[in-house]
């Protein structure tokens, strides 16, 4: 795909004229000079993004401190084989998988929900400060939430935590949390929808500060119910902006929330069937290693999986949702 | 939903530094640290308040007495392994920095990154910085024969044991406590008559402490204070130790064994998980860090805790004393034949003061090295300004007044110079003493033998992760002993443990050949 | 009709469903600010605290005792506002640029933006080349420069820019106003929302920045506020095993919720100034409903 384009860069380059000037753009000179209004970013991924992606040499080397990426002698595709062959990778792909799925459709769905639902609040200063409160999840610490977690959990010392109170409380019976791994798929949902409700609610309440307001009073003069105008006219019109941060989501899929997950789970074994990443188990095995060829090779997989996943999400986009296409 | 460039970066402060680490080794290019007349010197922590004025005073003593001044740079705990790996890749130029084989060690001498000190030591000219390390020091601390740092040591020995409540004892009429039965009966106790205290503090970073690794004792294992000898050997700090053979010395053969099949052990998982199910230690220990349990412990919340022979558990007294009035603590050590009982050692030491090869001078660092083994330059930089930040109480202790700290480890341990904390319990203090005396413990057989992983880092690298799976719940006593061990076993079949304990026995009967 | 104040199921249902999101993040919000001035004792023992009693400032006369506190704000502050106005500006240009579905342009450019967010060189190569060949070590600039264009951004800002109404646009055109002209006068002004968003975001990022901070600033006087906490926090855990005898030991519960505590507020008193941006756009648009 890239190739491809690059080419269509240098024939428009080279050309004095477009062949066929497409709708109405104005003449190719014209465009490159809007073009320069890239450059600042342009220049910034060159040097700080492309140029140091020579690194991606470890992958395939293995490495040693004295040698550098460049003098450490060439293993082809040995650094590969360590995840493939550890018997855990199907394992360990199918979490990554669901959880990074579960994650990015549940905070999408709350930002959407969460950000309808402010866009119906009318007193002013109640907007503003619900607007502030569920931002603020954002900023609390990974630590920090693990500690509540606990708190909520486990209690000090493991046996008891709000949670299992209640439970006992209402005459259920308590659960080990720490100790059960089928619940947290779920915990973790929460813990990321919390996290990220009021952070996304913002990139969607400001799409919907764009919608012109002629557009509401046709609906109310049809005599729309409030909910019926945010189905019908609101969500519509947040599809490209959704559209957009599933796209960017899916290409990131086979990545894991590290600093979440491992600030919460840490090395607590017993949770693993359900918790563990590509990332917290390449964290885990190779942190005594310092193996810069094996991480890289596993973080080489994972950008490359994420590349084919994009692509694949690009074309059905183009095909069916050719509007909200942003590549 | 992540958000790219900060994510991908600030993710490489845990993982990805893994995963982003591209390498490039080019290095050795000019960047601006430990040039002039400055050496570089890389710590890890935080900068100790009052560090500015302290520093001045050393740079200035430094200056006039040797011609030169220090350059320290502080790197945050949890990124000093990741930082400072980074800067030897990079092929910088500092000096002096702390490694250990807990840290990057291992791969530093195998990259000849490090300078080996031990013929900088041979020509004499270092006779303060001689003075203060033990030629048993420097002995068993040599890998393959070159001493590849600074051994930084307080005592002779570190023998991990317990630190407890002496005044919870002695209300529940047990006095001093000696050995491990007795400790158990004390532990049962509190649990039956202390509502709101947990008998007996565990953590995430100590799993594999409880049962044994690589120590001559684990924390739960009854059979090894009883009998202080096995000799355990791992490939990596948290992969799985392999008890070698008792008889290895005269046989000449190591036969290493997978811990599981060694005398005492599965004995000791089956007591950890009776205490889990009773409620004699914590739940939460896979995921409560030290300091957090640390705290617990001296709010009260706990009658004992993990400790070792550096002499500094007392520290909690004061802290402890005005959570709960009345409270004292012990140093319980439970050897059968309690200080005679000559455990093994390796006397290899936790952490070493490491000269890169590529530093700015190897002499100088030296120097540096020297001149902090003289008592007031060394109580200058490790207490700070004497009369402001500290005063000497008696003539081992000293009381802090400010709050500086300095990470000596770092830089600046010696074991004749390190004075004891000024609230040092009498028991602990009898403890430190003795693990400072290098004849009451027996040279291990193994005793500088050091694995090398490179032959089966694959396979290492998945033992690991298989043992914080699988072994770690084992150690808490979170999972039922049977099926956790069958779990397990399983697991590092899979990994490839049959290659790695092959290895090993491979490596440690060409040690003893060469003995 | 418009003036007609009929209550809708579906307003109620929003203000029920806001107010219980947020009460889930008021209660944790409020451990925090009251364990903060909590005594250890009773946080080690309880693990929470939801009135500050004891009360307890331990915390933070620790952290605002540092000898380098005051010069980390200021890093803090110029590293976000230098920081947040260049990747504003660059992020704008760059995406206006995929909006505008130039034809050879537009769609290399948003690839060439996409790809870094899945492919990283790595650690070590960014390291050398900012200090032994941009040599900014212990620049501000080393901590602002890597992080200059956030791709997740840019995309964020191109589907806002794809929303503004074409007509306004194309009779801009008409009238002949040159692409720069149209872009400063019509684009930005037309997308303050987007752009309140997208800076609070950047902003947010700068002020949080550690990890790049740890990279590149050795000179202690030089730390941003995030790195120096993180390096208090890591350092009370640690500490446990250096000799002192420094009466009691630091608060390590306390600690951890007063450095959230102090991270938090200067973000949410700037939160208000880029809320106006949104909130009054949103207002137009619902009152007349």
């Amino acid at each position: 795909m890239s190739a491809l384009q690059t080419r269509e860069v240098r024939r428009a380059a080279s050309t004095p004229k477009p062949a066929a000037p497409a709708r109405r753009h104005k003449p190719l000179r014209g465009n490159l000079w809007v073009g320069l209004l890239a450059l600042p970013a342009v220049a910034f991924f060159v040097v700080f993004a492309y140029l140091p992606m020579v690194g991606l040499v470890v992958a395939f080397k293995e490495f040693n401190v004295a040698d550098g990426v460049f003098g450490s002698p060439w293993n082809g595709l040995d650094n590969f084989r360590y995840f493939f062959s550890s018997g855990e990778a199907g394992r360990i792909l199918l979490n990554t998988l669901l959880l990074n799925t579960l994650f990015l459709a549940a905070t999408l769905a709350a930002g959407i929900t969460l950000a309808l639902m402010l866009n119906e609040i009318r007193g002013r200063f109640f907007k503003r400060v619900a607007q502030s409160t569920i931002f603020f999840p954002y900023f609390v610490s990974p630590i920090v939430i693990s500690i509540i977690l606990q708190v909520l959990l486990a209690g000090v010392g493991g046996s008891g935590g709000a949670v299992n109170d209640a439970l006992a409380g209402f005459g259920l019976p308590t659960v080990d949390w720490y100790s059960e791994p089928g619940p947290w798929p779920w915990i973790l949902t929460v813990v990321k929808v919390w996290q990220m409700g009021g952070y996304l609610s913002v990139i969607f309440l400001a799409a919907i500060t764009s919608i012109p307001e002629e557009v509401y009073e046709a609906g109310a003069i049809d005599g729309a119910s409030r909910a019926q105008m945010a189905w019908r006219i609101t969500i519509p019109l947040l599809r490209p902006t959704a559209a957009v941060l599933l796209v960017l989501g899916v290409g990131r899929i086979f990545y894991g929330d590290f600093g979440t997950i491992y600030a919460i789970v840490g090395d607590n074994g017993t949770l693993f069937p359900t918790t563990d990443v590509i990332d917290t188990y390449v964290f885990r095995s190779l942190r005594q290693l310092g193996d810069f060829g094996t991480t890289a090779a596993v973080g080489l997989f994972q950008s490359v999986v994420g590349f084919i996943l994009v692509t694949a999400a690009v074309l059905i986009q183009r095909r069916y949702a050719k509007e909200s296409s942003v590549l | 939903m992540s958000i790219s460039r900060r994510r991908l970066l600030a993710a490489g402060g845990g993982l990805s530094i893994a995963a982003l680490l591209g390498a490039a080794g080019c290095g050795g290019g000019e960047d601006d640290s430990g040039s002039g007349d400055s050496l570089t010197v890389l710590l890890p922590g935080d900068v100790p308040p009052g560090w500015d004025a302290v520093l001045a005073a050393v740079n200035a003593k430094l200056k006039a007495e040797l011609g030169f001044t220090i350059n320290p740079q502080f790197t945050a705990w949890a990124n000093y392994k990741n930082q400072t790996l980074l800067k030897f890749t990079a092929g910088e130029s500092f000096d002096t920095a702390l490694q250990a084989r807990w840290l990057s060690m291992t791969q530093l001498v195998a990259s000849k990154s490090l300078v080996a000190v031990d013929d900088l030591l041979a020509g004499g000219k270092y006779p303060n910085l001689s003075k203060t390390l033990d030629p048993k020091l420097i002995e068993q601390n040599k890998w393959s024969g070159k001493l590849y740092g600074i051994p930084q040591v307080n005592a002779a020995a570190r023998i991990q044991h317990f630190n407890i409540r002496q005044d919870l004892a002695e209300k529940h009429g047990f006095g001093e406590i000696a050995d491990y039965a007795t400790l158990e009966r004390f532990w049962y106790a509190v649990k039956q008559k202390e509502k709101n205290v947990i008998p007996m503090a565990v953590n995430s970073n100590m799993p594999d402490l409880l049962i044994s690794n690589g120590q001559p004792v684990g924390l739960f294992n009854a059979y090894s204070w009883d009998n202080p000898q096995p000799s355990a050997q791992a490939f990596s700090g948290d992969s799985l130790p392999f008890v070698m053979a008792l008889d290895a010395k005269q046989t000449g053969s190591s036969r290493p064994v997978p811990f599981w099949e060694a005398p005492g052990m599965v004995d000791a998982l089956r007591a950890v998980r009776r205490y889990y199910l009773d409620g004699i230690i914590n739940k939460d220990a896979l995921n409560v860090d030290t300091s957090t349990v640390n705290s617990q412990f001296e709010a009260g919340r706990y009658a004992s805790r993990w400790a070792i022979t550096d002499g500094l558990s007392s520290k909690s007294v004061a802290t402890l004393a005005a959570a709960v009035p009345g409270a004292r603590l012990a140093n319980v050590v439970p050897f059968r034949g309690g200080r005679s009982a000559k455990p093994y050692q390796t006397f290899q030491a936790d952490n070493f003061v490491v000269l890169n090869a590529k530093g700015s001078s190897h002499e100088k660092a030296m120097q540096l090295e020297d001149w902090l083994s003289v008592k007031a330059n060394h109580d200058l930089i490790s207490y700070g300004v004497e009369g402001t930040d500290w005063r000497p109480v008696g003539s081992d202790k000293f009381e802090q007044v400010t709050k500086y700290t300095f990470p000596g480890f770092a830089l600046c341990w010696r074991a004749d110079l390190e004075l004891k904390i000024k609230d040092i319990t009498e028991s602990e203090d009898a403890w430190f003493t003795w693990a400072k005396d290098y004849d009451n413990f027996t040279v291990d057989p193994f005793a500088s033998f050091i694995p090398d992983p490179e032959p089966v880092k694959r396979e290492d690298a998945q033992v690991v992760a298989a043992m914080t799976q699988y072994a770690n719940p084992l150690f808490v006593g979170a999972v039922d002993v049977d099926k956790g061990l069958d779990a397990l076993k399983k697991a590092l079949d899979k990994a490839g443990i049959a290659k790695l304990q092959a290895e090993m026995e491979k490596q440690a009967n060409e040690y003893l050949k060469g003995q | 009709m418009t003036k007609k104040k009929r209550l809708e199921p579906f307003t109620i249902v929003s203000v029920v469903g806001v107010g219980f999101f947020m009460v889930l993040c008021v209660v944790p919000f409020w451990m925090i600010i009251s364990g903060s001035f909590t005594a250890e004792s009773k946080l080690a023992t309880t693990g929470y605290s939801l009135l500050p009693e004891p009360f307890s400032t331990a915390a933070y006369e620790m952290i605002f005792t540092g000898p380098t506190v005051l010069e980390a704000y200021f890093a803090s502050i110029f590293i976000t506002v230098v920081g947040t106005a260049l990747s504003l500006a660059a992020t704008s240009g760059i995406a206006w640029v995929i909006a505008r579905r130039l034809p050879g342009i537009s769609r290399p450019i948003a690839v060439f933006a996409y790809l870094p967010m899945l492919f990283s060189g790595g650690l070590v190569p960014l390291y050398l080349l900012v200090t032994q060949y941009l040599h900014l070590q212990n620049s501000y600039f080393a901590v602002i420069l890597p992080l200059l264009v956030a791709p997740f951004l840019v995309f964020i800002q191109v589907s806002a820019f794809r929303q503004l109404p074409e007509a306004i646009l194309e009779s801009a055109r008409i009238d002949g106003a040159g692409e720069w002209r149209i872009f400063f006068r019509i684009v930005l002004p037309l997308s303050k929302p987007i752009l309140a968003v997208v800076g609070l975001f950047y902003a947010v990022h700068y002020w949080n920045e550690w990890f790049t901070a740890l990279l590149f600033i050795t000179d202690i006087h030089k730390y941003p506020l995030p790195l120096l906490l993180q390096n208090m926090i890591q350092n009370v855990s640690f500490s446990q095993m250096l000799p002192t005898s420094a009466g009691q030991s630091p608060p390590v519960y306390q600690l951890r919720l007063a450095l959230t505590a102090v991270t938090i507020g200067p973000i949410l008193l700037a939160y208000p100034f880029a809320q106006r941006y949104f909130v009054k756009g949103i207002t137009l648009g619902a009152t007349k409903g």
